[in-house]
């Protein structure tokens, strides 16, 4: 019998202007996305001011995209995102297949849709390939190891070689520049082991998501609860499918881990982005809260979000 | 007849005459040349085509290089490479390739019959994708292209082709067989180049194309502009042609394609979609779009939808893609096709989705995804050209295109086979293709020359798709190279369709109905009326600096007294400061009257000396290609005169020819441009900076006090000494001076007439109010026509000239803000980072 946790998640960013911007159009990518192992139990996404016109797509990848217009000049956007999911524990992952063995059936898949792996082989906007990570990862990736087996160990030797150092890098960092750097954000770390799966033709997916906040007594908060957390997706053959790997807390996906939405790097999950008219420094505060509702029933009462990081 | 053609004739003793038949004297390399292969009929017409050329240079084929040379340039259409200021004229071979009818029927059959598959292929890839799910074609191949858009499956075209122009690379083979090297889905470049080679052929020659019986170009276009036109909305589309900007290598070719084909040319930031449609910006509002024919990637063609920091897109274009009223060619994702790899699935999808086997066959080729295919690449290793499936960078090719296996050095070939072990699917192998030979002139004589032709392709109106009858022709420019490794220092050839004694067409010509006559382009988008504007005001800036420095100088060898030798010397001063004030001559140091002239005519570094303004001038002039005739676009080249700073003679002259030239481009463009709005921004430009630069030169000049000589200069630089005299009958006093310069509504060089011709302009051009109400500039510019009219030369103090300044700086920048895009227009980027 596998556990199940239930969890309120309250975020809640707001951009500010120096100046005013006119024409405004943003995605949002904050809904959870359906997934395997998370069932949402409701969902709501509030904005201030109220758009001329709010619009909710699917995709392209397995995303959310709420869209907002505005035809008022804007100073400051508000975005709540509030929902309840209930993750189940997922069974831990086997698969008997070497990585030439998945290899081969990734290249040869005859799917394309948005699940398969063939979308995930190759490199993406900010997921270039590197030959120094290719290099770097080759002797883990060795053509007869097992993939669960190299994928942990991928996942650990990301975990010591990028250092997770608080603010070190930006949107569009790339794995190539946290690499050489040797630290960065979760964006970053899971961005390097892209790179390096994908160097080896290994199909990996950017997962974008929360961590739960308040970690249970006795035990240290994960690292990245404070903020919106990115892990990677390894695909790990026909049978098993995806495999959600978290290099940042060194360990699988799991409970504490829930899901928004997976793409093939950042830029196609990104929380937030979009085109206005207007040349203007912007400020940015976020709230995260992500808690377990059955150890929180008085919820309004003390919720207390964390300071931004 | 010349020496050289006196020293060919005399080798008619030992052969052929070159002078008349300079084939005579060709020799290839045994088979592998298509016009030593060619039979009986066709090589009677290379003959007839060397001779007549030879004929035209008057025995000379050099000198029918130059011919064409010139008339390249003329046209218009150079090559120009990114990032450099000068255009490079795109070199084009005198000899064309001759293709016969009968032949080009076989190919063209081919050509059609990839464009169905593509077609087929396209609408399954953002369909239903069966031909993956059978097994037909790995997914990895659609998804390794950076060219497929997961966001267009499920959005079906309005017309409902995804391709509507499509460009192929040929080769021919020893054999005389026809082998596709590439296909384009995305840009058919050089579809513009062959178009202005076969102009620039039949211009150097006469009637000699038209005597061989080859087939037009022009039905071609015909069915290009109209299929794009079918797929709209609305009976009379607007189309656009949407270009990434003047930096982008084929600007001049998308410029030229835009004015034959009587397209909008467009940037991104001249669009804007509302509530789901498409829209230009013009002077006029903002006007709908029907159809678009993209040069940009599907990646950059909207940052909502694809890559947000594209400054090249449209925000919101796939939504407007998506509310069906907006046909683009080809439809985003089309250059999903592409792909090296694609070659090894085609002949198996042509049994698929057209029931028989491919006509014209690709070049060999083996992805290396297979495992097969990859055993058989590495061990026939060194019989093979190693290349990327998807075009892109990988590893082992050292950033090369390709390799051919036998080149590699042992470290090479270790790290191609290990890249193949870590990504087998980037890889194709492809077999190596000798490529035949063509005639071509090199150095005055005909030489064998390997050569690649590009075939274009587009959709009719009823859907059918219409070959070029020709194509762009690559002409190696060395001997016995491999097709695969052809390079960048080519020269391009025109390529001729014959008409074979009993040959029959084998496409009927497209049904086309007349268009409705209409008057008035009707359409000017704010760029391009901004740009116009521009275009007007450096054009008159280097004449008036041109006219200033001229009257320096005169002013510089005046003899006389002592006292009005110093009265001179203020008005040189005043003159050179003047020049100081608009940015021709450095600031600060005390310079002679010669130095500063010979500044303000060549320091380029001073961005408003001469050369500087010209400089500027042809900028803005690249930005109008799509609107400027060929005679405006060669005044505007003609510019710049060489000086000799020494001599004053010689600046003299310049400044003349300057003052000469650049009136007459203003009057050539003044002509060609019609009484359109076009002409109106540009005269616009024109009025307003005469009348401003007038002001600077009043206040210049008559700070306060101004001597004879002062004001003698102010009416030279207005044309306007004979005109006092007669008026006056004196030597120049201040009041009637300004009166002339400033006041005279009838004194065409003076301000006032320069407030009523922009005034008379803005009361012609389209009005956005609907309240009847006056629009601002009008406002601006009816209350400075009536200020100007009150006003009274004596009270022309520096403060009042220094009020009308800013008045007529206010009048500027209404028009700029009512018209042209706003400046502040550059879209930022809002990418956050909310990560941990």
């Amino acid at each position: 019998m596998s556990e199940t946790v239930t969890y309120r998640v309250k975020h809640t960013s707001t951009v500010s202007y120096a100046a005013e911007i006119a024409q405004a159009r943003f995605n949002l990518r904050l809904r959870p996305y359906r997934w395997p192992g998370q069932v949402i139990l409701d969902d709501s996404l509030t904005v201030d001011p109220t758009p001329a016109l709010m619009t909710e797509a699917d995709g392209p990848y397995l995303v959310n995209t709420t869209r907002l217009q505005f035809t008022q000049p804007l100073h400051e956007l508000t975005v709540t995102s509030r929902f309840h999911v209930a993750i189940t524990q997922p069974p831990p992952p086997q698969s008997p297949l070497t990585i030439s063995q998945l290899r081969e059936q990734a290249v040869l898949s005859r799917d394309l849709t948005v699940r398969s792996p063939a979308p995930y082989l190759f490199a993406s906007r900010i997921a270039q390939l590197d030959p120094d990570i290719a290099d770097w990862a080759a002797p883990m990736l060795q053509p007869d190891c097992n993939i669960l087996d190299a994928a942990y160990a991928l996942n650990h030797a990301v975990h010591e070689k990028i250092k997770y150092v608080s603010g070190s890098s930006n949107s569009r960092t790339s794995p190539a520049d946290a690499f050489r750097a040797g630290r960065g954000v979760c964006q970053d770390q899971s961005h390097v082991m892209i790179a390096a799966l994908r160097s080896h033709a290994i199909p990996a997916a950017y997962v974008s998501g929360y961590l739960n906040t308040l970690p249970p007594p006795g035990e240290e908060k994960l690292v990245g609860a404070d903020a919106m957390h990115a892990w990677v997706a390894v695909w790990c053959g026909e049978g098993t499918g995806w495999v959600a790997f978290d290099p940042t807390n060194d360990r699988l996906a799991d409970t504490d881990h829930v899901t928004i939405g997976m793409g093939r790097d950042f830029a196609d999950v990104s929380p937030i982005d979009g085109v206005f008219i207007g040349n203007t420094i912007q400020k940015l505060k976020y709230a995260v809260d992500v808690r377990r509702v059955d150890e929180d029933e008085t919820e309004e009462a003390g919720a207390q979000a964390p300071a931004p990081s | 007849m010349n020496e050289a053609g006196s020293n060919l004739q005399g080798e008619t003793l030992f052969g052929p005459d070159p002078g008349s038949d300079p084939l005579g004297w060709y020799r290839a390399p045994a088979g592998g040349d298509i016009f030593t292969a060619a039979r009986p009929d066709m090589a009677a017409q290379w003959h007839a085509v060397a001779s007549g050329l030879a004929s035209a240079g008057q025995g000379n084929l050099s000198q029918v290089q130059s011919y064409l040379d010139r008339n390249v340039e003329d046209l218009g259409l150079a090559f120009r490479v990114t990032g450099d200021d000068r255009e490079r004229p795109w070199p084009l071979a005198p000899m064309p390739i001759l293709i016969g009818a009968d032949e080009w029927q076989g190919i063209e059959a081919g050509l059609i019959q990839r464009a169905e598959i593509y077609e087929s292929l396209l609408a399954d890839i953002y369909g239903d994708q069966q031909t993956i799910a059978n097994g037909h074609l790995p997914a990895a191949l659609a998804s390794g292209s950076v060219n497929f858009a997961r966001r267009m499956v499920g959005l079906q075209p309005p017309g409902g082709y995804h391709l509507r122009v499509y460009a192929v690379d040929l080769v021919r083979d020893p054999a005389g067989d026809w082998r596709v090297l590439s296909d384009r889905a995305r840009l058919p470049i050089g579809v513009g180049y062959a178009l202005e080679n076969r102009l620039a052929l039949a211009r150097s020659t006469g009637s000699l194309l038209a005597s061989i019986g080859t087939r037009r170009l022009a039905e071609f276009f015909e069915a290009l502009r109209f299929g794009i036109a079918a797929d709209c909305t609305r009976s009379e589309p607007r189309i656009g042609l949407l270009t990434p900007g003047r930096f982008n290598q084929s600007y001049p070719e998308q410029a030229h394609l835009a004015r034959h084909l009587g397209f909008s040319l467009v940037e991104g930031r001249d669009l804007t979609v509302r509530d789901g449609r498409l829209y230009v910006r013009t002077i006029a509002g903002l006007k709908r779009i029907d159809g678009l024919w993209r040069w940009i990637n599907t990646a950059d063609i909207d940052p909502l939808a694809f890559d947000q920091h594209s400054q090249i897109g449209v925000a919101g274009l796939i939504d407007a893609c998506r509310h069906g009223d907006l046909s683009i060619a080809n439809w985003p994702g089309a250059g999903v096709v592409e792909s090296r790899a694609m070659a090894a699935f085609l002949p198996r999808l042509a049994q698929v989705l057209t029931g028989g086997p491919l006509i014209l066959p690709n070049v060999a080729t083996w992805w290396c995804g297979q495992q097969a295919e990859r055993e058989h690449a590495l061990a026939n290793f060194d019989r093979l050209v190693f290349a990327s499936s998807f075009r892109n960078d990988v590893a082992g090719l050292s950033g090369a295109d390709n390799r051919l296996g036998s080149d590699l050095n042992p470290e090479e070939r270790a790290a191609l086979v290990e890249g193949m072990r870590r990504r087998p699917m980037d890889y194709v192998a492809q077999e190596m293709v000798e490529t035949s030979t063509t005639p071509a002139v090199i150095n005055g004589r005909f030489e064998p020359r390997p050569f690649v032709l590009r075939a274009f392709l587009a959709r009719g109106p009823d859907g059918r798709w219409v070959a070029m009858p020709g194509g762009f022709g690559r002409v190696s420019s060395q001997p016995n190279l491999r097709s695969a490794l052809m390079g960048a220092e080519d020269i391009s050839a025109d390529v001729c369709i014959v008409e074979g004694q009993d040959s029959a067409r084998t496409v009927d010509p497209p049904a086309l109905s007349a268009p409705v006559v209409r008057r008035a382009a009707g359409l000017l988008p704010s760029q391009a009326a901004d740009n116009l504007f521009w275009l007007g005001r450096y054009g008159e800036r280097a004449q008036q600096t041109a006219r200033v420095v001229r009257t320096l100088l005169a002013n510089a060898d005046m003899p006389g007294d002592p006292a009005s030798q110093s009265d001179a010397e203020t008005t040189r001063r005043r003159l050179s400061q003047l020049l100081v004030n608009w940015g021709a001559a450095p600031a600060g140091k005390k310079q002679r009257s010669r130095q500063v002239a010979a500044s303000a005519l060549t320091a380029k570094d001073l961005n408003g000396s001469i050369p500087a303004l010209i400089g500027r001038l042809q900028e803005i002039a690249l930005l109008l290609r799509d609107r400027l005739t060929r005679d405006s676009w060669r005044a505007i080249h003609r510019l710049p005169p060489p000086i000799d700073v020494r001599d004053t003679e010689s600046m003299s002259e310049a400044c003349d020819m300057i003052v000469g030239v650049s009136a007459a481009m203003t009057h050539l463009l003044s002509d060609n441009l019609g009484r359109s709005a076009a002409w109106r921004f540009f005269d616009m430009g024109i009025a307003l900076e005469r009348g401003s630069l007038m002001l600077q030169s009043a206040q210049a000049i008559v700070p306060g006090s101004a001597s004879a000589e002062d004001l003698s200069a102010l009416l030279e630089m207005i044309d306007g000494t004979a005109l006092y005299r007669s008026r006056y009958l004196t030597i120049p006093f201040i009041a009637p001076v300004l009166d002339m310069a400033l006041l005279d509504p009838s004194e065409p060089r003076g301000l006032a007439y320069q407030v009523q011709r922009i005034l008379n302009h803005l009361s012609q051009l389209p009005v956005l109010r609907e309240d009847g109400m006056s629009e601002e500039p009008h406002r601006i510019a009816r209350l400075l026509d009536a200020r100007i009219a009150g006003l009274d030369a004596d009270e022309l103090d520096g403060p009042t000239i220094s009020s009308l300044r800013d008045d007529l700086g206010a009048l500027n920048a209404a028009i700029a803000r009512r018209y042209f895009l706003q400046p502040d227009l550059p879209v930022t980027r809002d990418g956050s980072a909310l990560l941990g």
